[in-house]
């Protein structure tokens, strides 16, 4: 096998992958798990699917099978690695959720995954003992399918020795699915993408191409596995083609940013990805003296996705960190959703991603034309050309193709298109038609590169999370002092922080200074039940919000009057 | 025990008025305290001490008890 070239054929399980890397190569690296205080816990191809088929053992015991859906709820843990592989040996289908916040209600938490029970049809429940008071009641609830809590950290120990055979995969062409994949938000919980083995294959093969992976490459990434980023660009590309993986923790990282670049040094990391907010808040927090003997030749490719890539944030972080050896030619982008498994487009690797100073005029009427470098304009961010397999159009609001330069819905065709959102057809056909993927991001084309420029959706993306602005007025709508339903949430860029804010607005009769400053406080504290923080209120006089034909507030035109108009209390 | 100048170095950060910051206080309890103004607290915190957290020191917080501590303890180091 010649170096670049990976041995993927679509019609195997992603198990049998793992189990040829453990036959074929078993001492060598296969994710690294790191975390602050301790030595790194470096799992070798052998025993990771030795472990894990002792785990798989485990849970075929518990009940588990083929065609099953186990959610994980796991903090960052040396164990999870064994335990997620075991649940996909067995042909069962895991879906990583997000282990909850401290300050999430209990309730919102299982409101959750009572709509994923609903919705998906969860089985298991495989997670911690500091949760199993809260899912339990889950187990014998009204109209619940989760049949059990299993804890699978508990069943190992250092030093065990795992004996045994090695589990074999459920025969399968491909077309099984292979895993669930969820979008945040409570809303979101209920609509699960599924990827078939071979959605998921294909992907990683021509992901691979389209980064130009080898072996000598080594992922270094903190990103949490419950977003598709990080389970298909960070967890699934690696393992499968048998490239070290290096993971932290996300909590740590965000509590020490210099974490990533200290182990993309001390490690030899060549990729990472890594959201927009990333690169501010490392340009911005990050401490020389916590840089002492770090170096970043190694990094060939830092790939910006998963919110709008700002031409800003790559210039602060090369300016930053160009004196440790960063190139900027490694500064890459891509564009991706979990509905075509993960990449749609990638910047070329070995060029910095391109990017256009656009016409802010022209932007407004729907033209992306381009201005000079030196003239005040909008600058936008390529996400590269086509990943092979994926087709992309721009289309109007009849989904007819409009010229290339002028702005519209970016739909999509790919070879790893998800098969729907699971128990979802309605929401499926919404969004899929005649094998095309409606995105509902606007963007537009140019010499054959893909550039994002907004949202046709009201969703925000704050630190790479999704927040349904539902999810936000709902709780606020309940604070005392709001006028009930009478509340918009919405996010807006800021630049400082490289990624969207929350603002919400509601509509009061509190009028004093004291009052309008608890009513602020108590609505920050309704975001924080919900696990989002708000970062600007404006509250507004009774009938001040704009309302939509449907009689419900207009967030866009209220996004606009707000921002125009008002300070936020 | 938190003390005043802390309290108030954590308050101005979140741009809160007022909040019961005790030991046993931890973020998830303060609002707009997430884990991305942490970063810039920290920073705001060093800065009004005139000391440094080593990575390995900030990622062991449990609770603003634990950071003043720690806060104590670097002060003592840099006045000794």
């Amino acid at each position: 096998m010649r170096e670049g070239e990976f041995d993927i054929r679509p019609d195997t399980a992603v198990w049998d992958h793992w189990r040829r890397h453990a036959e074929e190569t078993p001492d060598e690296e296969a994710i690294v798990h790191v975390a602050v205080g301790d030595e790194p816990r470096r799992w070798r191809w052998g025993e990771l699917v030795q472990a894990s088929s002792s785990a798989a053992r485990r849970l075929a015991e518990a009940g588990v099978g083929a065609g099953d859906v186990c959610a994980l709820i796991i903090r960052h843990s040396e164990y999870f690695y064994p335990v997620y592989l075991a649940v996909s040996s067995l042909g069962a289908l895991p879906a990583v959720l997000a282990y909850p916040n401290a300050r999430l209600h209990a309730d919102k938490f299982r409101e959750g995954l009572r709509g994923m029970s609903s919705r998906s049809g969860l089985d298991h429940i495989l997670t911690e003992r500091d949760l199993l008071e809260t899912v339990t009641p889950l187990v014998s609830g009204a109209e619940s399918t989760v049949r059990d809590v299993l804890l699978p950290l508990e069943w190992f120990r250092a030093g065990d020795s795992w004996a045994g055979p090695i589990v074999r995969h459920p025969p399968t062409d491909g077309s099984d699915p292979c895993l669930l994949q969820h979008s945040s938000g409570t809303t979101g919980l209920q609509k699960a993408v599924v990827l078939s083995h071979r959605a998921i294959l294909e992907h990683v093969r021509r992901y691979a191409e389209a980064i130009s992976l080898t072996r000598r490459d080594k992922v270094v990434s903190w990103l949490p596995l419950y977003h598709d980023m990080g389970l298909i660009a960070a967890f699934y590309l690696p393992l499968t083609c048998g490239v070290p993986l290096v993971q932290l923790s996300p909590m740590e990282w965000v509590t020490s940013p210099a974490l990533l670049l200290s182990t993309l040094s001390s490690e030899g990391g060549t990729l990472c990805w890594l959201p927009n907010f990333a690169y501010n808040l490392m340009a911005e927090r990050v401490r020389e003296e916590d840089l002492a003997g770090v170096r970043l030749d190694s990094v060939r490719l830092l790939v910006n996705c998963s919110e709008p890539v700002r031409a800003e944030s790559h210039d602060g972080f090369h300016r930053r960190f160009g004196r440790y050896g960063l190139r900027r030619e490694a500064l890459g982008a891509c564009y991706a959703m979990a509905e075509t498994t993960f990449a749609v487009t990638q910047s070329v690797p070995g060029r910095e991603a391109r990017s256009l100073n656009l016409d802010r005029a022209e932007l407004s009427r729907g033209n992306a034309v381009p201005l000079p470098d030196s003239a005040a304009g909008r600058r936008s961010v390529s996400s590269g050309v086509p990943v092979s397999g994926c087709a992309v159009r721009v289309v109007d609001e009849s989904r007819r193709e409009v010229p290339p330069g002028r702005i519209g819905e970016i739909a999509i065709s790919s070879s790893s298109l998800f098969d729907g959102y699971r128990n979802y057809p309605e929401k499926t056909a919404e969004v899929l038609e005649a094998g095309w993927y409606y995105s509902g991001d606007y963007g537009f084309v140019k010499d054959g590169e893909c550039y994002v420029v907004g949202r046709k959706k009201d969703l925000i993306i704050a630190a790479g999370n999704n927040i349904y602005p539902e999810d936000v007025e709902d709780a606020a709508g309940k604070v005392r002092g709001v006028i009930p339903g009478r509340v918009v949430a919405f996010g807006v860029e800021d630049e400082s922080v490289g990624t969207e804010v929350l603002c919400v607005i509601a509509e009061t009769e509190a009028e004093a200074e004291k009052d309008r400053k608890a009513l602020r406080l108590a609505i920050l504290q309704a975001g924080m039940a919900i696990d989002v923080s708000v970062a600007r209120v404006y509250l507004v006089p009774p009938r001040w919000l704009i309302k939509s034909s449907s009689g419900k507030p207009a967030r866009s035109a209220n996004r606009t009057r707000a921002l125009g108009e008002l300070t936020p209390v | 025990m938190v003390s005043d100048k802390l309290k108030k170095v954590i308050l101005a950060q979140l741009k809160l008025d007022d909040w019961d910051i005790v030991d046993g206080t931890t973020a998830d309890t303060v609002p707009g305290w997430d884990s991305l103004t942490h970063a810039g607290l920290i920073c705001a915190v060093e800065d009004a001490y005139r000391i440094r957290f080593r990575a390995s020191e900030i990622v062991r917080l449990k609770n603003v008890g634990q950071l003043q501590e720690l806060v104590d303890r670097k002060t003592a180091e840099r006045t000794a």
